[in-house]
């Protein structure tokens, strides 16, 4: 906002934004988490109730039409947000702290404990149906909301999709070059090279440095977790063996050029880079088969879908991307009704075709994964039964795996590392190492229990 | 009777009209003043004193305790908050004299008899200052981005490489924006300065033998340069403040990071629930930028004699 040469007397402040957010909001701090009354006050409103919804889920909107035809008394309104860690997660630290975030939101697993820690997550354990409700979603996804304690803890959001990861190909490219979709991390290495000295200009992918949550998702597939948590302390274990096997792994493709280093995520050059046959292989979660099909148009029927890579041959280990819930937020002045809706549209047939549909979403309800559109043959992939991959997929991922509870500076240091390893200083092991001891002075300066 | 009352009421009066006007004029910038800076500040001030403590373990009531410095020696120690002041100091060296050179050239050149469609010229020279900052970041963004710009088409055809987002290159870029968007504004104070320089003393120096450029460097540079400093001090503070160019830039460059510049230090910091540390950064900034721009006030009054 500010820059250089306004007016002195115009301008707002002389401190930063985030401080002027802060004042208008209050003393930092925040109260207790009260989880033990705050599911016993759970009960319905009376009379019409609106409520508003923070999600950037595509096509959510026509989700919540059908809902609000179907709930004259309680309407959403909802509010397509920029994703989690490019903005939205910050607005809504913001928010929380002055008393005005909405009464539902869009939250990855990974954010979870960092909102819950800030008190910003409201109990739902005890409103109508929640407690039903464990059942129908994948076990995994379940002890995500309610944090392991089987209930014990209270729960704190309804889980919403899952990101089990695959390999995107362009099968097209592969077949020309005499390629057949890459079983390990060797052969994929190897069809990188082949790609490369095809001197078409192609990449096999690029190494995105605004995605630590991709990273973390490659980690996640060789077993490095990077927190453990043993009741109340915590352990870092960022730098481990496991991950600088995948960090060496993707420097040595780095150093020799095999992947593209200036393209961001998720940015207009990608696409750009995905629809003229640039770049064409991406590791990606489920969702992102709705992300190239719509925002690679020209590429439609050239794609097809394989397991992730492996490091051991044979092995069918699967990392996860990604994967939201529907929380709801601390302020809600209608829980139950925030609730209720949040657990229609996670289970609901009609809601999940339509964020399967629209959205991409890979449902986190059990029955969601009958869905008919998930049994479907899929054109943009060459008519591939491509969901059957992620089903697959789906069951190699490590379910033990455990955030931190300060992910948001875990990701800022990983992502900051990764950006110079693009530019062409620093090496990714190194960059583990710092964001080993970065995040464990971040956990000190939240004054948790580290250890190790 | 009249007569021995009239003075008094005539000298009260004016005694009571010169409290109170500078008091009304002062006021619509005193207000202001007060609720977004001198709060915010003191606001920051007081959050940085403290820290957060929690118990009952993770999940536990966190509350704010004072903790005296302790954020401070924080961020002093950390080598993002030396990083980005030397970033934004060395981008002030380079950056600030080469806008109002600029701006300083083109006043003159408006300010000049040769100079036709004045008010047009003025007004283009102004535009970019109207544009909104972020979307100024946007458009030059797009002009920068090496897949999608026709300018680094342009130039790659003609065998230049140009590299606007690279580690060695994205300083440079962000300057040129920021010059771009307020060359003209600068441009228009000095503009305005240089009005005000008497047109008789011109003329004399005309029938004098003085030439444009030696009345433009000799009469008019001089007597403009209180708008100068004016500008300079400006500048200085909004290059300590550097935000929405690099913030922008972070989506389509590697080689802007989290804490390129202080204030976006301050801003990553709060994304992480650091409030007391983002909070000591900014209140070191905005020292910093206070320290810089009465240093250069002083520094500058006492060059042209002034006390």
């Amino acid at each position: 906002m500010v820059s250089t040469g306004r007016p002195l007397p115009g301008r707002v402040s002389a401190v930063s934004t985030a401080l002027l957010l802060a004042l208008l909001t209050g003393c930092g701090g925040g109260g207790g988490s009260d989880s033990s009354d705050a599911g016993a006050a759970c009960r319905p409103s009376s009379g019409k109730v609106t409520l508003e919804y923070w999600s950037w889920v595509p096509g959510m909107d026509k989700a919540v039409a059908l809902w609000n035809s179907q709930n004259p008394d309680i309407q959403v309104n909802v509010k397509t947000t920029p994703s989690g860690n490019a903005g939205t997660y910050q607005n809504l630290s913001n928010a929380l702290k002055a008393d005005k975030a909405p009464d539902l939101s869009q939250i990855e697993y990974d954010s979870l404990a960092s909102f819950r820690i800030k008190n910003g997550l409201r109990d739902i354990s005890g409103c109508p149906g929640v407690a039903e409700a464990k059942g129908t979603f994948i076990d995994w996804t379940w002890s995500q909301v309610d944090f392991g304690g089987a209930g014990a803890d209270g729960v704190w959001a309804v889980p919403q999709d899952t990101g089990p990861m695959a390999l995107f190909y362009r099968k097209d490219v592969f077949d020309q070059l005499g390629l057949s979709a890459p079983t390990t991390w060797a052969e994929y290495e190897a069809a990188a090279r082949t790609i490369k000295a095809a001197g078409k200009g192609q990449s096999i992918t690029h190494f995105s440095q605004t995605d630590p949550n991709w990273f973390t998702g490659l980690l996640w597939q060789n077993k490095a977790g990077m927190f453990q948590r043993n009741g109340d302390q915590w352990k870092v274990t960022i730098d481990r063996p496991e991950s600088r096997q995948v960090a060496d792994y993707w420097q040595h493709l780095i150093d020799d050029k095999l992947v593209a280093t200036d393209l961001q995520g998720f940015s207009p050059a990608l696409y750009k880079a995905w629809d003229s046959g640039e770049v064409v292989t991406w590791i990606s979660a489920a969702w992102g088969y709705s992300t190239i099909r719509d925002n690679a148009p020209s590429t439609a029927g050239k794609w097809a879908v394989a397991p992730m890579p492996q490091w051991t041959k044979g092995a069918q280990a699967a990392g996860n991307w990604g994967g939201s819930t529907t929380a709801v937020l601390k302020g809600s002045k209608h829980p139950a009704e925030a609730a209720k809706f949040a657990l229609w549209l996670n289970t609901d047939p009609k809601a999940l075709e339509i964020l399967n549909r629209e959205g991409g979403l890979y449902p986190a309800a059990s029955s969601g994964l009958q869905l008919p559109a998930l049994q479907q043959p899929v054109s943009f992939y060459g008519g591939q039964k491509i969901f059957d991959v992620f089903a697959q997929a789906s069951k190699g991922v490590d379910t033990g795996f455990t955030w931190g509870p300060t992910m948001t500076d875990t990701y800022r240091f990983l992502s900051d590392g990764a950006a110079k390893v693009a530019g062409g200083t620093g090496n990714l092991s190194d960059v583990l190492e710092q964001a080993q001891s970065q995040s464990v002075q971040s956990l000190h300066e939240q004054s948790l229990d580290v250890v190790g | 009777m009249t007569a021995t009352l009239a003075p008094p009421a005539a000298a009260r009066r004016p005694r009571l009209r010169a409290h109170a006007a500078p008091a009304g004029f002062l006021l619509p910038f005193l207000v202001p003043f007060t609720l977004f800076t001198l709060v915010p500040v003191g606001f920051a001030f007081w959050q940085s004193l403290h820290a957060t403590r929690r118990s009952g373990g993770t999940f536990g009531r966190t509350e704010s305790v004072f903790a005296g410095l302790d954020q401070y020696a924080r961020v002093l120690s950390a080598p993002y908050f030396a990083d980005s002041m030397l970033r934004v100091a060395a981008f002030a060296v380079v950056q600030i004299p080469v806008m109002l050179a600029l701006a300083t050239g083109l006043a003159l050149l408006l300010d000049s008899a040769a100079a036709r469609l004045r008010s047009f010229f003025r007004l283009v020279y102004f535009v970019p200052y109207g544009i909104p900052g972020v979307v100024a970041a946007l458009m030059w963004a797009f002009l920068y981005d090496p897949r999608l710009s026709p300018i680094v088409h342009l130039l790659h055809s003609i065998g230049i490489d140009a590299a606007f987002l690279t580690p060695a290159g994205v300083l440079w870029s962000i300057g040129n924006v920021v010059t771009w968007t307020y060359t003209g504004y600068n441009m228009l104070v000095l503009y305005s300065a240089l009005q005000a320089v008497p047109r008789d003393v011109c003329e004399a120096a005309k029938v004098d033998g003085a030439g444009q450029w030696a009345i433009a460097l000799r009469i008019k540079l001089p007597m403009i340069l209180p708008a100068l400093v004016l500008t300079t001090v400006f500048s200085l503070i909004g290059t300590f403040q550097l935000f929405t160019e690099p913030q922008v830039f972070r989506q389509i460059s590697t080689s802007v990071s989290s804490t390129f510049t202080p204030n976006l230090a301050a801003y990553s910091l709060t994304a992480g629930d650091r409030y007391g540390e983002a909070a000591a950064m900014s209140v070191l900034l905005a020292s910093a930028t206070f320290v810089l721009s009465f240093a250069f006030l002083r520094l500058t009054t006492r060059r042209q004699g002034r006390p």
